[in-house]
């Protein structure tokens, strides 16, 4: 174990560079490495930090024929006829002190019958808003058919605005 | 120095030509002026989705069938939606997703159909995303 240690404690990222390449790390690849990594964390935070939404609608044959299933953990909008909408809301507050830049991205099958009521929005810090989701059952879609997906949602807090 | 600015010459000439040339080609090869068009709504969902880019063929008023997606001049620009009715001087369309049936069109009005390839339109999704976000 100490020997472990010792030798963690003796590496040098440029050393072993070194040994590895043959010739020292120029001061423009050290900048480019630094840049690359605090990239990568950033997106690797951003990534992890997203809410993702499993979201789903089942067609149901009829007119008029709405069966909502009011689920918190994903965006179910339950039974569905041709031609029938279902709107369901999410609350989204920013409790960091940065204004955070607000990015959805939607998969699968239903992304083409979601419409997000916004998208690519500044979040103020503390600031809370409402997004909505809606639904349109168009007359091309699959009677019996569960069409699902997810929703992505990003928050880049925007270090350069901090409050 | 100089081989440098040879081959940039060079790579400016093909981003050139890709960028102008292959719609000009396109063009003839499909015989009309618009060769390409965008997805702008959800009307043919899901046989065509917003964003994507679709090609244009000319077609003639005699081959005009009942089920091809053609595309056509109208008030508020292009329409590309499904022939539902044959008529002698005029025809009607409909998007997929859509619950009417568009206004009769005259067969004049007709810029072509689209480009199939294995019975299904081919059509390049996202690729027409910009143009969606303009006209939005």
């Amino acid at each position: 174990m100490n020997i472990f240690l010792e030798k963690i404690k003796g590496f040098s990222f440029s050393q072993w560079w070194e040994n590895m390449i043959g010739e020292p790390l120029k001061t423009w690849e050290k900048i480019v490495g630094v840049v690359l990594i605090i990239i990568f964390l950033l997106v690797f935070y951003i990534t992890l930090d997203a809410n993702k939404f499993k979201a789903t609608v089942h067609v149901v044959e009829g007119e008029s024929v709405i069966g909502l299933n009011p689920t918190t953990e994903k965006l179910d909008f339950g039974d569905l006829s041709r031609g029938t909408s279902a709107v369901r809301r999410v609350e989204l507050k920013n409790d960091i002190p940065l204004s955070t830049y607000v990015v959805m991205l939607k998969t699968g099958e239903i992304s083409s019958l979601i419409d997000i009521s916004k998208n690519f929005f500044l979040l103020k810090p503390r600031e809370e808003t409402k997004i909505e989701y809606s639904v349109y059952m168009p007359a091309s879609a699959e009677i019996d058919k569960i069409y699902d997906g997810r929703v992505y949602l990003f928050k880049i807090p925007l270090i350069w605005l901090w409050k | 120095m100089k081989s440098f600015f040879i081959n940039l010459i060079i790579y400016i000439a093909i981003i050139g030509g890709v960028v102008f040339g292959f719609p000009k080609a396109l063009s003839w090869y499909l015989d009309t002026p618009y060769p390409m068009a965008a997805i702008t709504s959800g009307s043919m969902w899901p046989v065509l989705k917003e964003g994507s880019l679709v090609f244009i063929k000319s077609v003639k008023k005699e081959e005009v069938k009942i089920g091809d997606i053609i595309v056509y001049r109208n008030s508020n620009g292009f329409t590309i939606h499904r022939v539902v009715e044959l008529g002698e001087k005029d025809l009607t369309t409909k998007g997929d997703a859509n619950f009417q049936k568009d206004v009769s069109i005259k067969y004049e009005d007709i810029i072509g159909k689209t480009l199939t390839v294995f019975g299904r339109p081919a059509a390049i999704p996202y690729l027409g995303l910009i143009s969606v976000a303009a006209n939005k």
